[in-house]
């Protein structure tokens, strides 16, 4: 089954198409359809040793040409295009509002890598948008071969402003001010102009690292063209060339050491220090990681999702069981703290997620499919949840039973911890709570789990406080 | 390059306006980049060089990874 990647549509040389052979949904092609300029641009691309070298290194996707007698290129021919391209597949995709500040740093790092190395051999990239970058377990991979294009002499970095605003700006905000860069990126999908950036910073903030140079400036020059150039002014053509090899490198390599420089205002919180702090004896902590590793290798996984991760431990256990972990936490302080340590591990295969699980990322941008909802993205074989469900219960006001229908529309094997009204982490979220949710208890957990679930196995944890269940959709 | 664009600039901090609907937004890109590349060019013809030296003096290093120059 062929279908048209909806988020593709943006540069009108290429369309990305998605192909999955009868019956094997997991073992999907990207095929990208190519017109004439954008073939012959590859071709030459192709043969450059800077590309070869940054794809040697993992920093771009792997791709080729595919023949033109296989039959989903010739399907996508067909449809008018000169030339198909088949890149490595990314094993789930994920977006910049999902990412951590260091992700978004290395993402932005990454992309000013490869436009250095491009501007040094005689190339350039269209655009920079962190769109175009995803991340292969922790590994940030470039994936849009058509951005690169030969540059014409003396043209400007033409997507400055695009990574100022996608990139940078985020950055600047979390850096310099805490301000949360996740659903600033989740609202402002093209990112923040430099004339909404600015009014963030106030007084003596303007004069942090690059906030004058990368936002009070452009900002002060959109306003003007636009006070000069609004109603029935023309428009003033503007020279798009002038700009030597040393402007646009300096300019790159300046951003560069900025980028490097920033560190995210993070804070400790409930769960960064999970590792240590978990309220477990050590023989239920090894029940807990018998059952989740029983289950994890039962059968051959191709994606588990651990929801509510923390730091990740579950998900370490879950990782030689399966070609990729999925691991989504609300607290940013813990997926940082998960990420770090995993891109320092080779051939790590666990991609951390920030997502508040009671508010999923939705489809959004152009007709609301440009980028997909998490849950209708790559499903799951096996969800772990571990103690997670009191939270959304008392903390999101979720009743159990709706979050149970939505692990069912997942489709996978779940291995979810349920802990008891007389556990102490359940105590100490009633405390002050007006409401006590009477209807939260054991009995009518399961009853409303069997509704969609077969109850295959259960097992008591810190004297009966709390109860491990792996659950079959039915 | 900081500390010359904070002084140009210094003297001109002023409110905002809104963009309005038929102006490019981006088109003030071309002047940025020039202001800021012209700056920035100053420091990495500086630094061309003296990497440049430095090699010749220390031997060979790579910039093949995100966030290294030479």
């Amino acid at each position: 089954m062929m279908v048209v990647n909806a988020g593709s549509f943006r540069d009108p040389v290429n369309r990305v198409y998605e192909v999955s052979p009868p019956g094997e949904k997991s073992r999907k092609r990207i095929l990208r359809g190519v017109n004439q300029g954008a073939l012959e641009a590859y071709q030459e691309l192709a043969n450059q040793n800077f590309y070869k070298r940054l794809v040697e290194r993992g920093h771009v996707v792997k791709t080729s040409i595919a023949p033109n007698d296989d039959p989903d290129a010739s399907a996508i021919i067909a449809q008018g295009w000169s030339g198909v391209l088949e890149h490595e597949t990314v094993p789930f995709v994920s977006y910049p509002y999902e990412w951590t500040f260091s992700m978004l740093r290395d993402a932005a790092m990454l992309q000013l890598h490869i436009i250095e190395k491009s501007i040094e051999n005689g190339w350039t990239l269209k655009d920079a948008t962190p769109y175009n970058i995803q991340f292969v377990g922790p590994r940030a991979v470039f994936i849009d071969i058509p951005s690169f294009e030969v540059r014409v002499k003396g043209e400007p970095w033409s997507g400055y402003r695009q990574f100022s605003s996608m990139f940078l700006t985020p950055l600047l905000l979390k850096s310099h001010l805490g301000i949360d860069q996740i659903p600033i990126l989740r609202s402002y999908l093209d990112g923040v102009p430099p004339t909404e950036a600015i009014k963030y910073f106030k007084g003596l903030s303007r004069f942090k690292k690059g906030v004058m140079s990368h936002i009070t400036f452009p900002a002060m020059v959109e306003n003007s063209i636009a006070a000069r150039e609004r109603d029935d002014a023309p428009a003033k053509k503007r020279t798009t060339k002038g700009q030597s090899n040393a402007m646009v490198l300096g300019l790159v390599q300046s951003l560069s050491r900025l980028i490097k420089s920033l560190k995210p205002d993070t804070q400790h919180t409930d769960w960064s220090d999970y590792d240590k702090t978990h309220s477990y004896e050590s023989e239920d902590f090894v029940v807990k990681k018998t059952f989740v590793q029983k289950y994890a290798a039962h059968s051959a996984r191709d994606h588990i999702w651990d929801i509510g991760c923390n730091t990740g431990i579950f998900s370490r256990i879950c990782s030689p069981h399966c070609n990729l972990v999925v691991s989504l936490d609300g607290d940013h302080a813990a997926v940082e703290k998960l990420y770090l340590k995993e891109k320092e591990e080779k051939n790590s295969n666990i991609l951390p997620l920030v997502m508040n699980l009671s508010n999923i990322s939705p489809g959004q941008g152009w007709a609301g499919s440009e980028r997909q909802a998490f849950d209708k993205r790559k499903g799951p074989d096996l969800v772990l949840c571990l103690a997670l469900i009191h939270h959304i219960r008392m903390s999101a006001n979720i009743p159990n039973v709706l979050f149970l229908e939505w692990l069912r529309s997942l489709n996978s094997d779940v291995v979810l911890e349920f802990v008891n009204r007389e556990d102490e982490m359940v105590v100490k979220l009633l405390t002050n709570k007006k409401e006590q949710y009477e209807d939260y208890d054991i009995e009518q957990f399961i009853s409303e789990a069997e509704l969609f679930f077969a109850v295959e196995n259960r097992e008591p944890l810190k004297g009966g406080k709390r109860e491990l269940f792996f659950l079959k959709p039915i | 390059m900081r500390t010359l664009v904070n002084l140009s600039l210094v003297t001109l901090l002023m409110s905002s306006t809104e963009a309005y609907a038929y102006v490019d937004p981006g088109s003030g890109s071309v002047i940025v980049t020039t202001v800021l590349g012209l700056i920035a060019a100053v420091g990495y013809t500086f630094r061309k060089y003296f990497y440049k030296l430095r090699r010749m003096i220390l031997g060979k290093s790579s910039n093949d990874e995100p966030g290294k120059h030479t």
